[in-house]
């Protein structure tokens, strides 16, 4: 249209008398519509839909099928050859010094994390059995306590047998968690045992009074600032220290009677802090078998009905050890791990304090 | 004015889209054609079981179809404003809408791709052209540009886009050494 009104204004001389408009001028129309476009636009869009109820129908059909097809065929055999190939035996190690974790973080291996892994993994279904591979020297009462109970859960809930099997050293509270095992299999020179109780704490008073530096404590009660270091321990608190001390040694003595089916008298006979090696162990009956972690697996294989060399599982969470090697980095290259390590407080332990 | 007649005008009478006042049923013929043309490509890939059934997907692949186009309209548009052409964004938006009802092509095309005759990927890839080749004749309709800049111009946000992907890429895989080391 502006075209149009353009080329009327480009020549007024040319324009014809008001009555009389010029029939020749040559004035630009807009192109008509073609009728033929509509009708070819609507055979498309005819099409389309039709194209489209059929894919629907194609699509509904095949969904069908496919959601039929379990029923119809007859998958025993390939559920079960499934099922053999998909079941196995978790292992969940258990190295370093047991204790609580500093924070919840899932992939911090403290008591709590590692007592939820093993109650994770054996509420798995492909779990058949469970190995536990201790190199610990033990840790803190707790702790130890946590994941002997977890272990204690897991096998009453699930009625799978769980195998702990040493490495080099498996004392104290790591002899704790694995007498809460079915069966314990060890290397012969493993060094384990240390069954009992300990708690200590340093005694820095003369060195203060050396630098000059007194602490000044306020408290409720007489007890209330036991296991300082920074004072001489009377005899009322190591009275009382020792009641705990006792209570708790009668604890891991009962722990390893129940697990090991021994006399209380028996036990408490080899429970006085004395490190064996994996063939004393076995014959004193605080092992069952000599063993690598090879055999220990084929042994939780043949308990869970697997046969040997069955197939193995891992705790390990990609995603965790990513989150875990991100921590650890972003942690001011280990500035934190001195933090943690000048933050330890006395407590009780069944730990070995050999290595 | 229903959308036929919007689309009858848009295929007679393209140089409308730059005239001075936006064509009637213009938005209405656009959003009617993203519909379309993701309902074709979601038929397509659910004739292969390459999405998930459900109104929900569906509504999943027309966002995503809608946020990608819009991305790359606005894409253009700046580098055709930096550029000195000068255009309508939203216009742009809308015809890129009515190219995409090339993609109802991909309902047929799955038939055929399933009858044997050529592969499905192949099916794709001409319609994809159909619709590239399309959009290059609307963006020098909407900005008077040549050929090679219309078609630059539309490579550029999938040329950004894959630009930031390999930048990340990249970046992580530094990241990771660095993590391990």
């Amino acid at each position: 249209m502006e075209e149009q009104n353009n080329s009327g204004a480009a020549n007024p001389e040319a324009q014809p008398p008001a009555a009389q408009p010029a029939p020749a001028a040559p004035v630009p129309v807009p192109a008509a519509a073609k009728p033929g476009t509509a009708l070819w636009l609507k055979i498309i869009a005819g099409l389309y839909a039709l194209s489209l109820v059929a894919a629907f129908f194609v699509i509904n059909k095949a969904d069908a099928a496919r959601k039929a097809k379990p029923g119809d065929m007859d998958l025993s055999k390939l559920t079960s050859l499934g099922a053999a190939k998909k079941d196995a035996v978790a292992v969940i190690p258990l190295y370093g010094a047991i204790s609580q974790g500093a924070s919840s973080r899932s992939w911090e291996r403290g008591s709590q994390q590692i007592a939820k892994r093993i109650k994770t993994l054996a509420a798995k279904k492909e779990v058949k059995a469970i190995v536990l591979d201790i190199n610990s020297p033990g840790g803190t009462v707790g702790a130890v306590q946590e994941i002997y109970s977890a272990i204690l859960k897991a096998k009453a809930e699930t009625k799978k047998p769980f195998i702990a099997r040493f490495g080099e050293v498996s004392a104290s509270g790591g002899y704790y968690v694995a007498a809460a095992c079915d069966q314990i299999m060890s290397h012969p020179g493993t060094i384990t045992g240390s069954i009992g109780v300990i708690f200590s704490v340093g005694n820095f008073e003369g060195l203060m009074k050396k630098v000059g530096y007194r602490s000044e404590v306020i408290k409720s009660g007489k007890f209330k600032d036991i296991g300082s270091p920074s004072r001489e321990m009377t005899a009322e608190e190591h009275k009382l220290l020792q009641a705990m001390i006792d209570d708790s040694y009668d604890q891991f003595v009962k722990a390893v009677s129940d697990g090991r089916k021994m006399p209380v008298d028996q036990v408490k006979v080899l429970a006085d802090g004395r490190i064996y090696t994996g063939r004393q162990a076995k014959e004193l009956k605080l092992v069952d078998s000599l063993g690598d972690l090879q055999d220990a697996i084929d042994k939780a294989g043949e308990l869970g009905g697997l046969g040997k060399n069955p197939r193995v599982l891992t705790d390990s969470d990609p995603f965790e050890n990513f989150l875990s090697l991100l921590d650890t980095k972003l942690s001011f290259f280990g500035s934190k791990s001195v933090t943690e390590t000048l933050e330890i407080a006395p407590s009780l332990e069944y730990r070995w304090y050999g290595r | 004015m229903n959308p036929f007649t919007a689309l009858e005008t848009i295929i007679q009478r393209p140089e409308l889209l730059a005239a001075g006042e936006r064509p009637a049923g213009l938005g209405r013929a656009g959003l009617l054609g993203y519909f379309a043309g993701t309902l074709g490509l979601f038929v397509f890939l659910r004739m292969f079981s390459a999405v998930p059934p459900g109104i929900m997907s569906f509504s999943v692949v027309l966002t995503l179809v809608l946020a990608l186009n819009y991305f790359a309209a606005s894409s253009v548009h700046l580098f055709m404003d930096f550029t000195g052409a000068k255009g309508s964004a939203a216009r742009l938006f809308l015809a890129f809408g009515c190219t995409d009802y090339f993609l109802a092509l991909l309902v047929p095309a799955a038939f055929f791709a399933k009858l044997q005759f050529l592969s499905a990927f192949l099916w794709f890839t001409i319609c994809f052209l159909v619709m590239v080749y399309a959009r290059v004749r609307l963006v020098r309709r909407l900005y008077p540009v040549s050929v090679n800049k219309a078609l630059l111009s539309l490579c550029l946000p999938y040329a950004g886009l894959g630009a930031v992907c390999f930048t990340v890429f990249v970046y992580s895989i530094a990241w990771m050494v660095w993590l391990i080391i």
